[in-house]
């Protein structure tokens, strides 16, 4: 086996923060509390669709314990933010587009006094037509959100002739799918503490994915120069994408620039829900074609994405939606015309998987029917078309890094649930109960894609007692990133683990490591530091070969020591350390690594194609009461293809995360959005799978296939991990009752009456 | 959240006299998982709480012959971990058992799941099926009320203003009784009602039949409900098929009158709420009607 020569490589390693994050010790942001400190609020839209008449804010700033209030007119730069287009206001001028768009904010002595004060700023409004149905938005004559129309972006892909293969085709199956508008639900909100210290820099306290490019969106939105703003982003309690873009950042800067002192804002879990990013729900219009042997022979697809209100990264998320629209399939005709269409409803960005959960339900579904249909085996119709090193993906580009899509089908064939389908569905405890397995497959780029700056940047510096310490300016939001850089720079310098010290998300101390999402972070920042570690060698090398007078060829690396292989002289990296002290100062290198890119662009998509791909399959194996449509995921299974492994415990962690998170995503979790306004803001309502849903197994496959581009071989794999979860249990759930779902959430209600229709078409055959 | 003034009586009869005095003003507190949530919400027009859940009167279990007596502010967890609830009311067991979290039952209180007359209040139904009896206490006089005539609607109770429940009576199932609570939640662990119901069998000498027959539902209704239209079906009917069983479960369709909420249907909760009670009187059915 490739890892057995490795001694970090591959195993299973305790998390670096495992202890302060079990004993509470660690201090989130949110935890934060300065001298001197002061409470702030935001007051939010009184419309989810409104014309903003007059703002005033006299009766609050004259409350006795406010400090500061501030409107857009204290917003010094461009009053707008977002990573691809700046359009949502920090604080809004003339219009609210959704009902979380932020109006004023207030800073106080007090969350009370902070609290009440938003009570008394007069905002006056005129309602405009809430826009809440992404095809009505379309149209022309529909009320528009933002200047320039509803539509964000269009993408359109041709390839082949689709009319064509629909012609020749035995089968064509044709469907419509909707999917939710799922929450990240983080365990920490948005929250932090904002102050200019006495050098005069801004420095703000927030968790987020990238400090740098907060850095810089807010250096724009106050125009001030970016080198005096140190955004601290690490630790963050759970990201999930959702921290990708700024949130409460801005306000939080202006008020403690304007106030002059300290600054928090913590936000209420309603607020956050209210206020914040989410996936976008998708409307899916599917018709394929096969032949009776199972080639898939042609797809056209319609996508309509609810946008929200504000772009941030919904272009992008449509862009990836349309390249994972088919599948990891071999496909030649191809028709994908997606929209990103503005609406009230909320605001929606990056969350794990990117625009690929959503297409990935559609298409798993239309695989599982079409099984059904042609009556060959899920996993062997799979195979027919799955996509091999060689191949032209649905897009168009040829596939030349690793694929691991046949690999992850052998491997769930594997997997206990799948061998044992048939005595496990045959279980049956009450007459009502039905049991189902149900498989998907899917894979998901790593990675920006072509056009897109992207790099990994690591700070590799030896301390004075002969430890090391690695700076990244990507984040541990929970998936592990930190231990796995300490691991990859324990193997490369060949030293304890215990001897590397991690530092992440700090846009003053750490290299600019690109944003800590796509499933990029061990890969990209993983390989930086791992190239760090190799400069670092070199130097530890000239450096031994002077102190040995030996050559630089004879000198290698111990344990803990580095040694003249010649003469057996050795030297600790302590009093290496201490050498080069006194002769000067420690070293430091820096590992740049840029991340390579498809050989072909897509016409009118930007960002298309990627180049590296991660490959999972998923199954689930599920109990269904047709009596009133509960669903229990009894257990599950993924085999996951992310190259080589860096962190046993890790990838174990990310499956059985991700997994669950699918299971949210595909049984109960959907923000209801009603005119504009949410149903359901809170835990008692919007429903995550509790631990008493998990199912007592999730079997974690991984299989072996290395990745040349990648620190020790390794890729990314924190999305692909849910996003094949939620078809592979809407896929039992048919298995178990010959009900097809269609729309997820797949509640209860939505089983039941699935069940219900299937049942009277029964009946009526 | 606004400034309360809070109130910790040691005896019931200081509690009684600070309710008395505070009349319209004072809302009981027990374990607060109701009542904080809408504190915060800014729905309890009240701006002084009687915390009632230090005072030792309130608290316990009785065995009471063919009764129980539960005090007010006994917790859930109190109620499942005492032996002769699992044995002698099963029923009530399985219902306290589904509520929230292991957390929340620590300290939320069967008196407080009460007074908070949700329709979706989880012990309810059980207490219906149970001949359950509310016992309040004021500084003038003490009453005892079926548990039927406790709820006037959503959040609303017969309590007066100057009163405190003080506790609870069921009476214990005989061996010849068989029965069930069962709740339909969005998820299976931490989870309001979408639909619950109890439901209690006073076996017949003849195999298949019943003497008497106890059917509430939950969620279904402003408050929660008898089916007394199913009982007398299942008094009289010979429960003999599946068939039969479905089609007296139908019967419930004209007991109840949902709404639509964010969490269910009217037509999904009309149907279950039919489903549940075929689905558990199926279970007892296919098991010989036997105490499991
Ligand atoms: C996360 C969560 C999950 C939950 N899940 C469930 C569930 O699954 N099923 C369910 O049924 N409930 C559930 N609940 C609701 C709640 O926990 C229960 O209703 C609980 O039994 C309430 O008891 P308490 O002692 O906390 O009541 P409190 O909150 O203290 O009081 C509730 C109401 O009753 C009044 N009151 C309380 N005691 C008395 C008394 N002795 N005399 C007069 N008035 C009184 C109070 O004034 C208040 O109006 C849940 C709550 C939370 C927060």
């Amino acid at each position: 086996m490739e890892e057995a020569k490795y001694k970090y490589i591959g195993r299973s390693v305790p998390r670096i923060d495992a202890l302060e994050k079990a004993t509470g010790k660690i201090k989130y942001m949110s935890d934060l509390s300065l001298p001197n400190m002061l409470f702030g609020k935001i007051l939010r839209a009184k419309y989810p669709h409104a014309k903003i008449l007059r703002i005033d804010t006299s009766k609050a700033e004259a409350l006795p314990g406010v400090v500061t209030v501030i409107t857009h007119k204290d917003v010094p730069g461009l009053n707008g933010f977002g990573i691809v287009v700046p359009d949502m206001p920090v604080l809004c001028k003339d219009k609210v587009r959704y009902i979380g768009d932020a109006v004023a904010a207030v800073a106080a002595e007090t969350e009370t006094i902070a609290e009440k004060a938003l009570s008394l700023i007069e905002v006056d409004y005129e309602p405009l037509p809430i826009v809440d149905d992404p095809e009505e938005a379309m149209k022309e004559d529909a009320p528009k959100i933002h200047e320039e129309g509803n539509i964000h972006l269009h993408t359109e892909i041709k390839r082949g002739d689709v009319e064509k293969a629909f012609k020749e085709a035995d089968l064509i199956i044709e469907e419509t799918f909707f999917t939710g508008r799922q929450d990240h639900t983080p365990l920490e909100t948005e929250g932090g503490v904002a102050f200019v210290d006495e050098e005069g820099n801004l420095n703000v306290y927030v968790g987020s994915q990238y400090p740098q490019r907060d850095q810089l969106q807010l250096a724009r939105c106050l125009n001030w120069n970016p080198k005096k703003i140190r955004v601290v982003s690490y630790p963050v309690g759970g990201a999930f994408g959702r921290k990708d873009e700024l949130s409460i950042q801005p306000i939080l800067a202006l008020l403690a620039i304007k106030a002059k002192r300290a600054v928090k804002i913590t936000l209420s879990r309603e607020e956050s829900m209210i206020a914040y990013w989410k996936r976008h729900p998708f409307k899916m219009h599917y018709k394929v074609a096969f032949k009776n042997d199972g080639t898939l022979l042609g797809v056209d697809a319609y996508l309509v994405e609810d946008k929200g209100a504000y772009s941030s990264l919904g272009g992008p998320v449509l862009n990836l939606a349309v390249e994972h629209a088919c599948g990891p399939y071999r496909v030649d005709n191809v028709h994908v015309d997606g929209y990103a269409v503005f609406t009230n409803n909320g605001i929606a960005g990056a969350f794990r998987g990117f625009g690929a959960p959503q297409t990935a339900f559609a298409i798993e579904t239309i695989m599982d029917i079409a099984s059904r249909k042609l009556n060959i085996d899920p996993i062997d119709l799979r195979k027919k078309s799955a996509l091999r090193k060689g191949d032209k993906t649905s897009i168009g580009n040829v596939l030349s890094t690793s694929v691991g899509t046949e690999l992850v089908l052998d491997g769930i064939r594997e997997s206990n649930i799948w061998k044992n389908r048939e005595e496990l569905r045959k279980i049956s405890t009450k007459p009502w109960l039905k049991r189902g397995v149900g498989v998907a497959l899917t894979y998901q780029g790593t990675g920006l894609g072509v056009g897109i700056p992207d790099y990994g940047g690591a700070i590799l510096s030896m301390n004075e007692d002969g430890s090391f310490s690695v700076r990244v300016g990507t984040v541990d939001y929970g998936q592990g990133i930190g231990t796995s850089y300490a691991q990859i720079v324990a193997e490369a310098m060949n030293i304890p683990i215990e001897k590397v010290k991690v530092v992440l998300g700090d846009s003053f101390l750490t290299a600019d490591s690109g944003p800590t999402s796509a499933s990029r972070g061990v890969y990209t920042g993983g390989k930086a530091a791992l190239i760090a570690s190799e400069k670092m060698k070199k130097t530890l090398k000239e450096k031994v070969s002077k102190l040995f007078k030996t050559d630089e060829d004879n000198v290698e690396f111990g344990f803990g020591y580095v040694y003249d292989k010649v003469s057996g002289n050795k030297v600790t990296y302590e009093e290496l350390a201490k050498n080069f002290k006194e002769e000067g100062k420690l070293p430091e290198e820096e590992g740049y690594f840029l991340v390579p890119t498809a050989e072909i662009k897509i016409e009118n998509a930007f960002g298309l194609p990627h180049h590296i791909f991660a490959f999972s399959a998923h199954t689930a194996y599920v109990e269904v009461n047709t009596l009133t449509g509960e669903v229990s995921v009894l257990e599950g299974a993924e085999a996951v293809d992310g190259g080589i492994v860096v962190n046993r415990q890790g990838f174990e962690a990310q499956v059985e995360g991700g997994f669950v998170m699918g299971m949210g995503y595909g049984l109960t979790e959907h923000l209801a959005i009603e005119n504009g306004i949410v149903k359901n803001p809170n835990f008692s309502t919007y429903i995550i799978p509790s631990i008493k849903d998990v199912p007592k197994r999730i079997e974690t496959i991984p299989v072996i296939n290395p990745e040349d581009t990648g620190p020790y071989k390794a890729k990314g794999i924190a999305e692909t991990v849910m996003v094949a979860t939620a078809p592979a249990i809407t896929n039992a759930i048919y298995d178990a009752t010959g009900a097809r779902i269609f729309s997820i959430p797949a509640t209860p209600s939505v089983v039941y009456f699935a069940i219900k229709e299937a049942e009277s078409e029964e009946n009526f055959d | 959240m606004k400034e309360i003034d809070y109130f910790f009586p040691k005896t019931l009869e200081e509690a009684l006299q600070i309710l008395n005095e505070n009349k319209g003003s004072m809302r009981v507190i027990a374990g607060g998982t109701d009542l904080v949530v809408r504190l915060k919400q800014g729905q309890v027009k009240e701006d002084r709480l009687l915390d009632i859940s230090r005072i030792d009167a309130l608290k316990g279990i009785e065995d009471r012959g063919e009764k129980i007596y539960i005090g007010a502010t006994t917790t859930h967890t109190e109620i499942l971990e005492h032996p002769l609830i699992k044995t002698s009311v099963p029923i009530l067991h399985d219902a306290i058992k589904s509520i929230a979290s292991l957390q929340i039952r620590n300290i939320a209180t069967i008196g407080g799941n009460v007074a908070n007359a949700s329709p979706a209040g989880d012990s309810i139904p059980a207490l219906f099926v149970l001949n359950g009896f509310v016992f309040t206490k004021s500084i003038e006089e003490e009453r005892k009320i079926p548990i039927e005539e406790f709820f006037l609607g959503p959040s609303k109770t017969s309590l007066k203003e100057n009163e405190i429940l003080v506790g609870i009576e069921i009476t214990k199932m005989q061996d010849d009784e068989v029965g069930f609570f069962r709740k339909v939640g969005q998820r299976k662990g931490t989870a309001i009602s979408v639909v619950n119901g109890a439901v209690r069998l006073k076996k017949d000498s003849k195999p298949n039949r019943f003497s008497k027959a106890f059917v509430s539902l939950g969620a279904v209704a402003p408050t929660v409900v008898r089916a007394k239209i199913v009982e007398n079906a299942l008094e009289s009917e010979e429960i003999d098929s599946l068939d039969k069983i479905m089609y007296i479960s139908g019967l419930v369709f004209r007991e109840v009158s949902p709404i639509s909420d964010v969490r269910g249907s009217l037509e999904y909760r009309r149907d279950v709420s039919i489903n549940i009670i075929y689905e558990g009187l199926a279970d007892l059915f296919l098991n010989g009607f036997r105490r499991s």
